[in-house]
């Protein structure tokens, strides 16, 4: 019976009913499969979404030259509303960039074989995601043509240095360090297969890009040996940074004497919140991209259900978070943590946000303890997505709803959003989405090299089964 | 036609005019001055009087409508008296306030009885008959009786008060507000007498303006005249009657049928629009001239630059009719006090001498006139006199309406000032409007629903004879019920660039034979919702009690809760840093504002707008949260939202000494200076708003968009030179007046010597009329700021966060009369 079932694979492992690699593969034919969105001219369907990804980039541009050209004042925030939405978008999309660097690194650390075929993909969301969120922290001052610089330390004609007791500081360091490692782990990566795009470039232009991204790559044994090397070392300088990014982002609030924000708890509940989000991000965008892409057999239901799976721990563990910061509100004693979380968060004029986050962020993840909804395509989509608003609305509550009401009840003031926080914000997810279908474009989506050296792995390891499905 | 005045120039200008034209007229006209007055107490004393008070004297003072504090050319000056007898530990005064709306002076009240503004008559009434009941009274009695029974206010509140008057026989003041009726002043000079309070706290006195009467019913002989054509030239230099008269005179149609109408004018309001002649009026800040003040001091008034846009002043205009227009108001000023040199006492010798002084001094001392001794109370003429008085008074069923001078703009006058206008209503906090005030259980009724955050408001539409009006409506804690406090001066028509489109006009329901209020008013909701600029959305204090009162009796009593929490508030806190020594510092910067005698009147808020070159944003930005005023005045109402209890704070930054600004700023654009000052770098700024977010007391300001870069550069002549204009994308808030601090720190210096306490003094305090900051050195324990810092009542804001702030509150006490306390 079993051989029967399991005619068509080579990659069987018999506890694992569904598979990480489906079909009878071998190295040519996903050469062929994985570099073919690469090679074959954009359909009407990329150039569709590249349309409206270019839209949504036009938003950014306007929004940020109205902010430019007139000031702050031209978004929401206002006095006690002091961060809103630059910074609620800078710590979503910072959060979602999580997901790359902890599939990239921390798994390859831990030897688990499902990251190969999703990697690539998780670490450019990364990349890009750091993108968007790199530009909220200058646009959101006032003066961006200071802040630019005046934040970093240089041995600057004034004397003045930056303030390192600022968390602001520490995040100029977090970020810039999370954003150049990022962006090196995923060309590093990528490397052996601009390579095989060099090798299968049929116009000179194109051969030359390539060649020159690939660096004169070879695949030569010393060649793989020192890129072994160095992909491991950079996980290992990544790992670290997959927790200290969101830590350091969390204490722009935890250091701060704010209820609401002035919360022990941050640092690991950011950094759940962040792989949280991030993977949510991954599964919103892979289940229709291995679709279109032709990636249903590299990025099989096992990877999705696994994604699934850390989705619902890091949101068990986002939960906890939250029953945490409500337990020390009360136990605290103080009244003014007491009243911003169960008065103005859950009954003042901004509460409709708080629930939504609780239901998409406590709620909506716990669906995935049925296995059914682990592997159904629809279910985990529309989950993911609740799972990226909710996240959204969970730094809106702390952000915003912290601070609309904090001690003086004099100086209450109601925030809302204008045209331009939408537009930026549209804006990002424009500028991401064209980021994105570009790498798509030009890159492998998959890291063709690990996708075939688990193949070998795995027809090695499987080779009994196959000799025997064969015969 | 002029607005009041006692100058004693112009009345000179007026008696040489009527000289040389004998068939011309002079009418005084204001429309908020008010008739009731002038009435009353010539029916009292049988002929016009004008009324001083004493406060200082004061033990009870019992407020009629009266917002003596708020408003009026007395209520710097009994503000400051009043201030003065709110100190727990001296013989402390007491305030009873009747009143529809709350006021300045009702929000300082121990005791508020909110009653309709037509009911304070019946109040009058059922006072005088409490105490004719009492022996000793039986005048008092006799004059109620005039009144035919007519009573309002609750009896029990009316018997504490009169016992309480009793108890402080002659050091008692009873004052009846401009807007009540000559029955209402009569009723209380009688009170007043009876009380043996003339002579000790109030007084009365031969007039000092040029006429007695010169309210909105002043008009109507005048605008007779003009409607039967008897009027050839009409010279107008009161303020803009074409929009501040009564609806039913129609005055802008019947100005517009005088053949020569000439018109001085500040802008080209209502009345210039059908004037046929403007003038355009010189600043009173570029006018020669002379007033005098209500005690009759004269004051010799000297501009502070001389017109930037051709002005004229009244003088120069009114001395044209003589032919000596071209000498311009400097020398017909001077001429005529040559003239008169010998009729001031103790002025001999040179002219030029004595005229030099007078300016430098800016008033001539020793002018003042003695009130009048001998009066006698005409008790029988009160008492005949008030039915027909009352029977004239307004009355009836309905709704009723009552028109407020507007704390702001008055009656228009000073709606073009932007500062004004975006200056937060001392009580209700509105910026750029005005309302239609209603009572919570009215609001109710009417079903007038609240929206956003408690800043949008359903809009009524107010129907009162054949006028009606769309007013939005403002729910007003401690308002009468089925009452509609509306305040003038807005809904502009004419060309003036800020003034225009603020607001509704409330006058247009206003009638010449009730100015003040009436009832008989329609009121339904209109459809739509208005969005007010509220600067303070919020009325409850949450149980946080930032801004702490309490009762005489719990203050006095060591172990009360009010004690504790003020010992707890001001206790050392544990600390984790080395505080820094000062001692080793010349200064040590340090204020304390005094809940006590502050009555929220938001002068200070203007003073440090005016000091700091603090811009104003418009009401769009003020609806955002957006205002810049580096100081605010909090108010909070605490118990029964219908009636409630009302304190004020005002806040501006406090300078903590770990302040939780100065450690988040990424690149050190706020630090603190050795002498204590918590400092805002502004050119080194970049704009992240962290200092903002991480202030508990929320006084820092943003400039959001370019409030300054626009400036024109007439008004920059208007800033102040030693303080940096912000640009966009820069916090700014309080400095302690750094300026000021340097300033006197050069001089001194100079000198050779240190600042000494009283001669630095910030905006904020230089302008409080009740003297409630005060500002100095800490370092200095004979200074007045660190003996208020060591006072009883100190306490700190947000205490329990452990920022240390440097501006120490005073608790407020009240002194309730124990026949009232509640509880």
């Amino acid at each position: 019976m079993a051989s029967t079932a399991t005619s068509a694979s080579t990659t069987r492992d018999p506890l694992e009913p569904i598979p990480l690699i489906e079909g009878a593969q071998t190295d040519e034919s996903l050469n062929s499969s994985l570099l073919n969105h690469v090679w074959r001219s954009p359909g009407k369907g990329w150039w569709a979404l590249f349309g409206l990804a270019l839209a949504g980039l036009g938003l950014l541009v306007i929004g940020i030259t109205v902010t430019l050209w007139k000031g702050i004042g031209m978004w929401g925030n206002n006095i006690p509303v002091g961060w809103a939405f630059g910074i609620i978008n800078f710590v979503w999309w910072i959060g979602i960039g999580h997901a790359g660097t902890l599939i990239s690194a921390i798994l390859l650390l831990l030897q688990q074989k499902w990251r190969t075929s999703i990697n690539r993909f998780a670490e450019a969301m990364t990349l890009f995601a750091v993108i968007c969120a790199l530009l909220f922290p200058l646009i959101h001052t006032g003066r961006p043509w200071f802040a630019l610089y005046w934040l970093m330390p240089y041995p600057s004609v004034q004397g003045i240095w930056p303030q390192f007791k600022s968390p602001l500081v520490w995040d100029v360091f977090a970020v810039s360090t999370y954003f150049t490692i990022s962006l090196l782990f995923w060309f590093l990566g990528l490397i052996p297969d601009l390579a095989s795009l060099r090798d299968s470039s049929k116009k000179p232009l194109q051969k030359t890009i390539y060649g020159l991204l690939a660096l004169g790559w070879r695949g030569s044994g010393r060649h793989w040996a020192e890129y072994k090397w160095a992909y491991l070392l950079l996980a290992g300088l990544s790992t670290p940074l997959v927790l200290s990014v969101h830590t350091i982002v969390s204490f722009d609030f935890a250091v701060s004497i704010l209820p609401g924000w002035h919360t022990t708890v941050f640092p690991p509940y950011f950094v759940a919140g962040a792989v949280f989000s991030g993977f949510a991000m991954v599964v919103t965008w892979m289940v229709p991209a291995r679709q279109f892409l032709g990636l249903k057999h590299v990025v099989t239901l096992k990877h999705l259900e696994n994604m699934n799976k850390v989705i619902l721990a890091t949101g068990l563990m986002v939960g906890y978070g939250y029953a945490m910061e409500h337990f020390i509100a009360w136990y605290s004693g103080s009244q003014y943590e007491f009243e911003e979380f169960f008065k103005v968060r859950m009954r003042g004029p901004l509460a409709p946000v708080y629930w939504l986050m609780m239901f998409c962020n406590v709620v909506v993840p716990n669906i995935f303890w049925s296995k059914k909804a682990r592997t159904s395509l629809l279910i985990m989509w529309v989950a993911a997505l609740l799972v990226n608003v909710g996240m959204w609305c969970e730094r809106f509550t702390i952000i915003a709803t912290s601070l609309h009401r904090d001690f003086l009840p004099s100086k209450w003031e109601l925030y809302a959003p204008t045209w331009v926080d939408w537009s930026i914000y549209i804006g990002t997810i424009g500028l991401f989405s064209t980021l994105f279908l570009l790498f798509l474009k030009f890159v492998p989506a998959v890291a063709v090299t690990e996708v075939k050296e688990l193949r070998h792995e795995m027809a090695h390891q499987a080779h009994g089964h196959a000799e025997e499905a064969h015969g | 036609m002029t607005e009041p005045t006692a100058s004693p120039l112009h009345l000179e200008l007026r008696k040489r005019i009527l000289e040389k034209f004998p068939k011309a007229k002079f009418t005084s006209y204001s429309s908020i001055a008010g008739d009731g007055a002038a009435d009353g107490l010539r029916l009292a004393y049988g002929k016009y009087v004008e009324t001083r008070h004493e406060l200082t004297r004061a033990s009870v003072i019992v407020s009629l409508d009266a917002d003596f504090l708020g408003e009026g050319p007395e209520s710097v000056r009994a503000m400051r008296q009043f201030a003065g007898g709110r100190l727990p530990g001296a013989p402390m005064n007491r305030l009873y306030v009747v009143e529809p709306a709350l006021t300045v002076t009702g929000m300082s009240a121990d005791h508020r009885l909110r009653l309709r503004a037509g009911d304070v008559a019946g109040f009058a009434l059922a006072l005088a008959a409490e105490l004719g009941r009492r022996p000793g009274f039986a005048q008092l009695a006799a004059i109620a009786s005039g009144g035919h029974g007519l009573t309002a206010g609750d009896p029990k509140w009316i018997s504490a008060v009169a016992s309480d008057l009793i108890k402080h026989r002659g050091q008692s003041l009873l004052l009846a507000g401009r807007r009540q009726s000559a029955a209402v002043h009569a009723v209380v000079a009688a009170l007043n007498a009876a009380l043996d309070n003339v002579g000790t706290t109030v007084t009365y006195a031969t007039p000092l303006l040029a006429d007695p009467l010169s309210g909105p019913k002043s008009l109507a002989p005048l605008a007779e005249e003009i409607a039967a054509g008897q009027v050839d030239t009409l010279v107008i230099t009161a303020y803009n009657p074409a929009y501040t008269a009564p609806a039913d005179l129609k005055f802008d149609k019947l100005l517009a049928r005088v053949p020569n109408s000439i018109y001085r004018a500040m802008y080209e309001d209502e009345t210039a629009a059908v004037a046929s002649y403007v003038v355009p009026a010189a600043h009173a800040l570029e006018s020669w001239g002379d007033a005098r003040a209500t005690d009759g001091t004269i004051s010799i008034v000297q501009p502070l630059i001389s017109p930037l846009w051709g002005g004229h002043s009244d003088v120069e205009l009114l001395s044209a009719f003589l032919g000596e227009g071209d000498l311009g108001d400097y020398e017909v000023l001077r001429r005529s006090w040559a003239a008169k040199q010998a009729t001031v006492p103790g002025a001999t010798g040179e002219f030029d001498q004595i005229w030099e002084k007078w300016v430098g001094d800016g008033v001539i001392v020793g002018t003042e006139t003695a009130p009048e001794a001998a009066l006698t109370l005409d008790g029988s003429a009160i008492q005949q006199g008030l039915g027909a008085l009352l029977a004239a008074a307004p009355k009836g069923a309905g709704v009723e309406i009552a028109f407020v001078s507007d704390y702001k703009v008055a009656d228009g006058r000073f709606a073009n000032s932007a500062w004004l206008q975006e200056l937060p209503d001392p009580v209700h906090k509105i910026t750029w409007d005005n309302a239609a005030l209603i009572s919570p259980a009215m609001a109710k009724s009417l079903g007038v629903e609240v929206e956003r955050d408690n800043d949008k408001f359903s809009v009524l539409v107010i129907e009162y004879k054949d006028r009606r009006v769309h007013a939005p409506a403002l729910i007003a804690p401690g308002h009468a019920d089925d009452s509609i406090t509306l305040a003038l001066g807005y809904g502009r028509t004419g060309s003036e660039s800020v003034a225009s489109g603020v607001g509704f006009n409330a006058g247009v329901l206003r009638g010449s034979d009730a100015p003040w209020f009436d009832r008989g008013a329609q009121v339904s909701l209109a459809t739509g919702m208005h969005l007010f600029g509220l600067t303070q959305n919020h009325w409850s204090m949450e149980n946080r009690e930032p801004a702490i009162a309490t009762s005489l009796a719990e203050f006095e009593n060591p172990r009360s809760e009010a004690r504790e929490l003020l010992e707890e508030r001001r206790a050392a806190l544990p600390t984790i840093h080395e505080p820094h020594d000062y001692s080793k510092e010349q200064y040590k910067w340090g204020m304390a504002i005094d809940l006590g005698k502050c009555t929220g009147c938001s002068t200070c808020i203007v003073a440090c707008q005016s000091e700091n070159n603090i811009p104003t944003v418009g009401r769009e930005q003020v609806v955002r949260g957006r205002e810049m005023q580096w100081l605010r005045v909090d108010r909070y109402y605490s118990g029964e939202l219908e009636d409630p209890e009302v304190i004020v704070q005002p806040l501006a930054c406090v300078h903590c000494e770990t302040a939780p600004c100065e450690y988040v700023c990424p690149v050190n654009a706020t630090v603190h200076s050795d002498e204590g000052l918590n400092e805002m770098v502004y050119n080194r700024c970049v704009g992240t708003r962290y200092c903002s977010n991480n202030c508990p007391y929320k006084v820092r300001r943003f400039n959001f968009l370019d409030f300054t870069s626009e400036t024109p550069a007439v008004r920059r002549l208007g800033m102040n030179p030693e303080v940096t204009v912000r640009s966009r994308g820069v916090m700014e808030k309080c400095t302690y007046c750094v300026q000021r601090i340097e300033r006197k720190r050069i001089d001194t210096r100079v000198a050779g010597r240190l600042i000494e306490d009283g001669e630095l003094k910030t905006a904020c305090q230089q302008s409080c009329p009740a003297g409630a900051i005060e500002f100095g050195n800490l370092n200095d324990l004979k200074s007045r700021v660190t003996k208020a810092q060591a006072d009883e009542r100190r306490y700190d804001l947000l205490h329990e966060l452990g920022t240390r702030p440097r501006t120490a509150y005073l608790a407020r006490v009240r002194n309730l009369n124990p026949e009232l306390a509640k509880g």
